[in-house]
């Protein structure tokens, strides 16, 4: 399953998936790198954890939160893979995409604004953790995987992914706490979860696109 | 769960700018995805400004272009056929195109004894249908092989003259693969015509 260059949004790319196609066996170190470049090239996840982190300042929240984040994607990603489910990866884009979006309207407290009810902060980033898991799974599946070696490479791919995300995470959350600095950032925050909400639902109609057209 | 800490910092606004907001960021997403990323990426072009742009299909593969595929309802043949020629002796073989089908082929010429190669005199050239006793040569001279695509200039028949000079028999194998119609032998005087289905 090699998607065209213009899906690339999301795919693992064609030379990196022939070389592990091409691997016999157990092979950690290239699954765990390609776990980690996916997560760190992945606009959208990448967005989706700006979103999550904007407002936590402390340091013990931002674990909590993405603690449950990783819980929700390897549930999925693992179970996803080894079940073989069969899930459309652009729908699942485009609910990532959606996440984006969510994320940043519950930023700007639009759910109790508007509807007069929010629904948990720590049970949405489980439940689109499941979600950006579902994912991973299509990416990791969009490999032929070979069977006997299925599990340790799944596992390496899913540490690669934590490992990557932890890299991204570090650089947010130290770009985050400099901007929460200024005096400017309680206006900019309001744009910038704008902003956003916005690409969060340009990512969703980029995917849905690509999901009738590609 | 305590709630004081369970509480994450969310903004404080009111229900009018978060309206506003959340349709800024709607409408900014639709015309992006409209102007630039549907023309671009998947060719749809709802308000054809891609088209203005110059961006609309810009993703599209470059197998879809009119220059470089050149679609053909007929029927698609492959072929390969041989003839012996005795010293002086020639042969014709063509086959029946329509104007802009085409054809990929590949001849050669061996020793019928050895096997090794021998130079033989041809002609590749064309007869229209359109217009009476109209001839055009593509290709002519002498050699063992020769081998190519054509695309068919006029409604006809194209193929080849080969006549072997040598002293020795030639072997003349032709093969090719196209959406040509009949094929047609000439030799010693005779008219040999296959209608290829």
């Amino acid at each position: 399953m090699l998607i065209p260059v213009f899906a690339a949004a999301h795919n693992l790319s064609g030379a990196n998936a022939r070389f592990v196609e091409g691997l016999d066996g157990p092979a950690v170190i290239p699954y765990m790198y390609l776990g980690a470049k996916h997560m760190v090239t992945g606009y959208d996840h990448l967005l989706y954890l700006v979103g999550v982190v904007f407002f936590l300042l402390r340091l013990k929240d931002v674990i909590l939160y993405v603690s449950l984040f990783t819980l929700g994607h390897s549930i999925t990603l693992m179970g996803g893979v080894l079940l073989g489910w069969n899930v459309n990866a652009y729908l699942i884009d485009a609910i990532i995409g959606l996440s984006v979006a969510y994320k940043a309207f519950e930023n700007i407290n639009g759910f109790k604004q508007i509807f007069g009810f929010a629904l948990n902060a720590r049970a949405a980033v489980l439940i689109f953790g499941l979600f950006h898991g579902l994912g991973l799974a299509t990416k990791l599946q969009g490999l032929s995987l070979s069977a006997d070696s299925l599990v340790t490479n799944m596992l390496s791919f899913n540490v690669g992914v934590e490992v990557g995300q932890a890299l991204a995470l570090a650089c947010i959350v130290v770009i985050l706490g400099q901007w929460r600095q200024r005096n400017s950032f309680k206006k900019q925050a309001f744009a910038a979860n704008t902003v956003l909400m916005s690409l969060g639902f340009m990512l969703a109609g980029y995917q849905f696109s690509a999901y009738l057209w590609a | 769960m305590n709630t004081k800490t369970s509480q994450i910092v969310v903004l404080q606004t009111d229900k009018r700018r978060v309206l506003l907001a959340s349709f800024l960021a709607f409408i900014l997403a639709a015309a992006v995805l409209s102007v630039f990323i549907l023309p671009a990426e998947f060719n749809r072009d709802p308000l054809g400004v891609g088209e203005a742009l110059g961006i609309a299909g810009l993703s599209q593969p470059a197998g879809v272009s009119l220059e470089t595929v050149n679609k053909e309802e007929g029927a698609f043949h492959q072929d390969s056929v041989s003839f012996q020629l005795l010293p002086f002796e020639f042969v014709e073989y063509k086959y029946s195109l329509s104007k802009g089908s085409s054809m990929l082929y590949r001849w050669t010429a061996t020793k019928s004894r050895s096997g090794e190669s021998s130079a033989v005199s041809f002609d590749f050239h064309g007869e229209s249908h359109e217009v009476e006793g109209y001839e055009e040569s593509y290709s002519e001279g002498e050699g063992d092989h020769e081998g190519g695509t054509f695309i068919a200039p006029f409604e006809g028949i194209h193929g080849w003259f080969w006549a072997n000079h040598g002293a020795e028999a030639v072997t003349l194998t032709l093969s090719t693969t196209g959406f040509y119609t009949e094929s047609l032998e000439f030799r010693d005087g005779f008219e040999k015509k296959q209608i290829l289905k």
